[in-house]
This record gives structure tokens, C-alpha cells and sequence, in this order.
């Protein structure tokens, strides 16, 4: 039998719970904010895993950006990845999806004879939903995005497609890439003894010279003016009377704004 | 000694605490209020190895250091300190693995480490805490097996555990001036469970009494098996005490962070005289006093636990831990209260049972007194 080769691709992020608006300016303070493993990046590692778990696979987490985020291949492999692939490009930290994406097809080519590669549908900074689908065009693979169940059965795949209006259903041979919602699974916490092996596991640091790419080529296009906490105006009604009165207002104002 | 965290060891209280906040946090009210013990809970918390941090690989542990298991108790202890007792005060676990013969170690020391079974440490008698020696409990060698005869009180884990470490006097063996431990199976004829307490805080981890009546254990029970083991008991329960005490310093350390991030909560939404309590200086002088006093403690801890894992005698730094670690926890819990005014001694908030627990804190696992003795001890020499 044929050990089927998936690479959980995944971001590193701040995490939005840490992120201060600043009350002047409205600018995002992040000197207290920890890093994270992207949520649904996190669903792409624990899908990797559990189709290791069924069929037999070789997992490797990929992730690219500068020195720091290195620290981050303990967490994916704790998670039952079973080796790791660090692409270090210090110009990565602001890099747009689509300089990514071509680093990772690059890495993904790599590590070479792989069957499927998974993604989260968008990360949890940017949720720009680019770099999975920018992989796939870069492999030359079919993708599937949104997908909130997968099924190996031989070399096909099966996918439903999460999306607004509906439910769809694919099929398609692999190799390819696939962007997973939350609601493919629920990730595992890894256990001491997987964060403690964690640290024995194989990893790999590439530069962009070791994928052949010339470190000019990866400039990015997209410019960033400047990053804002949004601010929500709340509507602020309050419905007086009786309680019956006050409910069937409240009521009939849902309904008008849609939300009923 | 470094004095930050080496990446690993942040890794590690990252993912305890998403486990903690997600799993533990949201059972602790219940906890208190019905007293039930959280089978399910310490399950969850075997699957993550929690019970077993420094146990060796080949007893079902995971091999790792003191450190690790302070930071995973803490964090723990800081979304539900119940659970946190539970997985932290394993007195009996520690005298296995530094005393038990392989047989013993293969038979009760696996599943505690694997979290499939509970275990109770059984030192105290009604006349024999802070002072140990005085144990009255005793074990008659008859045939093929001991007798044992005698009470404990205040056991941790009382009916829940499957096997007892029951510390008692030879007075028939000739030579031997020390205590020996006896490790009891719960269903052993002869021993019965006498009344649980009904305590403050911890409602939730069962402590009560034990009674020995010519109550018969094969030979082969002693601790350490007859060579090794007899009159070794004390020694190896006074040398589990210096883990034991950077656990209960852990726990402390917990429940002083809860209180902390309940304290700044509150008074980061509570308006009096036009602005958040947080803003008067009073208030934000208490948060600063617990946050500075919190992380003393921990340095304290840390620096107890690195000591050991290095194979330094941390004796002293140990005691200081848990006497300062305690302390501090009670005064935290205290402060959270106070800032939380009237609202704060009702149960609508966990601050008052942040400090019904706390408060066992300066007494189990040797008094705030007993530390400051042992303490002194070092610095008098």
C-alpha cells in the first residue's frame, strides 16, 4: 500500500483576542498580543491527522514567514504532524497571499510525490480565503474550497462544499488541494507527552534560495495603507411600555432590519 | 537559572490553558456547590497526561520535569483548583516511583501515572500532623502478612482512591526507629472509610478518615519491600515534599492568577463616582500589590522547581514557595473579594470560593508554621 503524503499548510497569526484599539487613533496596538496557529489552519492539521489516523499518511506542516515564527512548528507537530517544514523569509511578515502561495507551491513541489494538501478556508489576520486556491493553480492541482467534510475512498475524493446558498458535492481524483471551514472537525488538544515528542520530530528550515526562488521575486504588490479597529455603532433603541407592548415592538423592529 | 521561559514551557502553558479554560473552567461552580468528584473531568485530564508529568516513560508517565508540572498545575488550578488538588497532591505516585520495588511500581504506580486509578497519601492521625513522628498507626508482622491497626484523618482522596500508602510504626521489628509505609487496597478486610469532612473549600475532592481493624496485607506490601523498605517511610515522604510543596505552591499560584483576572475584570466594568473602580487609585494599588506578589510566588515556584530538575537540593527554596505561594493565594482571593464589595461575598462570583479554597492552602502539605521552621533550619545553620 501507497502511503499517501498530505501537507497541512498553516499560518502563523497574532491573536485577535490579544489585539488593543487604541482609543485616539483607532490603530491596532499588538505589543502585548501573543502568536498563534491560525484557527482554521488548526481544522487543516487535525483533518491531516485523523486522515493519517484512517488510512495510513504522512503529515507534514508547512509554514512560511521570518525567524520568529518558527517557534511555531512545536504546536503543529504536537498536533500529530509528523514533520516539519519551515520556509524563513523575513520579508514574509507583511507578504500578500499571492507571494505566499507561490512559497508554498515551491515548498509543497519540495517535498515532492504529494497526494493532498490542506489549507483553512481564510486566516484568522487577513482572511483573505487566497492562498489555497493560489497553491492549487501554482501545482497545476484541482482545489476544493470550504470543504466541511472530506472522504478518501481509493485515490478519490469526496467533498462537501460549505457554502451560502447550499451544500456541494464533489468528487475528484488527487492530487489536490483542499481549504477546510471550522466545522470539519474539532481540533485536539495535544496531550504533554505530544508536546514533550513534539521537540524530537523532524524539521526542515529552507531559505527561498533552496526552492529556487531569487529573494527579488518576492515583493509584494499588495501595499498596506494602514490597519483600524472597526467600529460598530450600536442602534441603541429602547422599547418602552408594557412588557407585552415593549416585546411586540421589539419584535416587529427585527423583523424589519431582517434579522428575523 | 534563566528567568524567562524557554519557548517549550510557554507552548506547554498555552495548551493547558486552552484545555483548562475550555474543559475545567466551566465545572468549577458546580463542583463546589454539589461536592461531587469529577470522574470525567480527571479522565480528560489523563488523556493529556496530567497525571502523570514527572513519572518515568516506563511507569506510564511522560518523563517530564518539575517545571512543566507546576506550569500544567497552575494552569489548571487557575480555571478549577479542585481539579488542580487532584492532579497535583500525588504524594503516593512520588513515594512509588522513589521507593517502590519494580513489581510495586508495575502493578500501582502505572495506572496512577495513567490517570486509571486515584491514590491517597495517609500520614495524618488525629495526634500526628505538623508532628509526624508522633504516628500511632501500627503494622504487626504475622506469618505471611502485616496487621495493620490505627486511624488516619484528613486523607485526601478519601473513597475515591483505589489504593492507600498508609505511613505506620513496627514497634515489633527490632532496630527499625522509623515509620514504614503499607500500600492498601480499598476493598482490603479490615479497613474501613470513617466520616468524610465537611470542609470550607475543596467540596468536590473528598477528605475524610480511615480505619485499621486487624486489617491484613501480604508481606510484600511494605514499600520498598522488606530489605529497603522498612523504616524507610518517613525519609521518602519527607523527600516527596520537596515536589509536593512546588505543587501545592502551583495550585496556590492558580487561584491567586483566578483572583487577579476575576479582580481586574470586575473593576475594569464596575462604575462608582463616574469611572471605572479600576481607575481609582485605590483599586488599581491592590491590583498592582496581588499582581507583584503573584508573580513572586511563581518566580519562587519556578525557581523550586528548576532547582530539583537540575538534581539540586531544593529543600529550602521548596518550603519558601509553598509558605509565600499559599499565603499569597489567601490574600489575592482576599483582595478579589474586597473589590468586588458586596457582590463579592455572595456566590454569584467565584471570589469568595477562591478563598474558601485558598485557605486549605496554608495548611495542607505542612503549615505555613512547619515551612517557616524548615526555613529557618537552613538559614539558623
Amino acid at each position: 500500500m501507497i502511503t499517501l503524503r498530505v501537507v497541512a499548510c498553516y499560518k502563523y497569526v497574532l491573536d485577535e483576542q490579544d489585539l488593543r484599539v487604541n482609543p485616539g487613533d483607532r490603530s491596532l496596538s499588538t505589543d502585548r498580543a501573543a502568536w498563534k496557529i491560525s484557527d482554521f489552519d488548526r481544522n487543516a492539521i487535525e483533518e491531516a491527522v485523523r486522515i493519517k489516523e484512517k488510512h495510513g499518511a504522512v503529515v507534514f506542516a508547512l509554514t512560511a514567514g521570518p525567524a520568529g515564527a518558527k517557534a511555531s512548528l512545536k504546536d503543529a507537530l504536537a498536533r500529530g504532524s509528523d514533520e516539519g517544514f519551515f520556509i524563513q523569509e523575513e520579508s514574509l511578515a507583511g507578504a500578500d497571499p499571492a507571494v505566499t502561495a507561490k512559497i508554498l507551491a515551491r515548498a509543497i513541489k519540495k517535498i515532492g510525490s504529494c497526494d493532498l494538501v490542506l489549507c483553512g478556508e481564510g486566516a484568522s489576520d487577513d482572511y483573505a480565503q487566497q492562498v489555497g486556491p493560489r497553491v492549487a493553480v501554482h501545482l497545476g492541482w484541482p482545489a476544493v474550497t470550504y470543504a466541511g467534510k472530506i472522504l478518501l475512498e481509493g485515490g478519490v475524493l469526496k467533498a462537501e462544499r460549505k457554502l451560502d446558498d447550499g451544500t456541494e458535492l464533489v468528487e475528484l481524483e488527487l492530487p489536490a488541494v483542499v481549504t477546510v471551514t471550522g466545522d470539519i472537525n474539532v481540533p485536539r488538544i495535544p496531550s504533554i507527552k505530544q508536546l514533550i515528542g513534539a521537540g524530537k520530530k523532524p524539521v526542515q528550515t529552507l531559505t527561498l534560495a533552496d526552492l529556487g526562488i531569487e529573494p527579488g521575486r518576492v515583493a509584494s504588490s499588495l501595499r498596506s495603507e494602514s490597519v483600524k479597529g472597526a467600529v460598530v455603532e450600536r442602534k441603541r433603541h429602547i422599547f418602552k411600555g408594557d412588557t407585552v407592548e415593549a416585546v411586540s415592538q421589539l419584535v416587529t423592529a427585527l423583523v424589519k432590519e431582517g434579522a428575523i | 537559572m534563566s528567568f524567562i521561559l524557554k519557548e517549550d514551557h510557554e507552548l506547554m502553558r498555552k495548551t493547558i490553558r486552552e484545555f483548562a479554560e475550555k474543559e475545567l473552567a466551566p465545572r468549577a461552580r458546580e463542583m463546589d456547590r454539589t461536592g461531587e468528584f469529577p470522574w470525567d473531568l480527571v479522565k480528560k485530564c489523563a488523556e493529556l497526561n496530567l497525571m502523570g508529568i514527572t513519572v518515568a516513560e516506563k511507569y506510564g508517565g511522560v518523563g517530564g520535569d518539575l517545571l512543566t508540572r507546576a506550569i500544567a498545575v497552575e494552569e489548571v488550578s487557575r480555571a478549577n483548583a479542585t481539579v488542580g488538588f487532584t492532579i497535583g497532591l500525588s504524594g503516593q505516585t512520588e513515594c512509588l516511583e522513589m521507593l517502590g520495588t519494580e513489581e510495586q511500581k508495575v502493578k500501582y504506580l502505572v495506572p496512577l501515572a495513567k490517570g486509571e486509578r486515584i491514590g491517597g497519601f495517609c500520614l495524618t492521625e488525629p495526634n500526628a500532623g505538623s508532628d509526624a513522628s508522633a504516628v500511632q498507626t501500627t503494622a504487626v508482622r504475622d506469618g505471611d502478612s502485616w496487621v495493620i491497626n490505627g486511624s488516619k484523618c484528613f486523607i485526601s482522596n478519601t473513597g475515591v482512591s483505589a489504593t492507600y500508602l498508609v505511613f505506620a510504626k513496627t514497634p515489633n521489628e527490632p532496630g527499625v526507629k522509623g515509620l514504614s509505609a503499607f500500600i492498601i487496597e480499598k476493598d482490603t478486610p479490615g479497613f474501613t472509610i470513617g466520616k468524610l469532612e465537611e470542609k470550607m473549600g475543596f467540596h468536590a475532592s473528598p477528605t475524610g478518615e480511615l480505619i485499621f481493624t486487624d486489617c491484613r496485607i501480604p508481606l510484600e506490601n511494605i514499600l520498598g519491600g522488606m530489605e529497603k523498605g522498612l523504616g524507610k517511610g518517613m525519609h521518602v515522604a519527607l523527600k516527596s515534599l520537596d515536589l509536593g510543596r512546588v505543587c501545592v505552591a502551583s495550585i496556590a499560584n492558580g487561584i491567586a492568577q483566578a483572583s487577579l483576572d476575576a479582580a481586574v475584570e470586575y473593576a475594569k466594568q464596575r462604575k462608582t463616582f463616574g469611572r471605572p473602580i479600576a481607575q481609582h487609585q485605590q483599586i488599581a494599588f491592590y491590583l498592582a500589590e496581588m499582581a507583584t506578589r503573584l508573580e513572586a510566588a511563581r518566580c519562587l515556584t519556578y525557581r523550586a522547581a528548576s532547582l530539583y530538575d537540575a538534581g539540586l537540593r531544593n529543600g529550602k527554596e521548596a518550603a519558601m514557595a509553598k509558605y509565600f505561594a499559599a499565603e499569597t493565594a489567601v490574600w489575592c482571593a482576599d483582595r478579589c473579594i474586597q473589590i468586588h464589595g458586596g457582590y463579592g461575598y455572595t456566590k454569584n462570583f467565584p471570589a469568595e470560593r477562591f478563598l474558601r479554597d485558598a485557605r486549605l492552602l496554608t495548611i495542607a502539605e505542612g503549615t505555613t508554621e512547619i515551612q517557616k521552621m524548615v526555613i529557618s533550619r537552613y538559614v539558623i545553620e
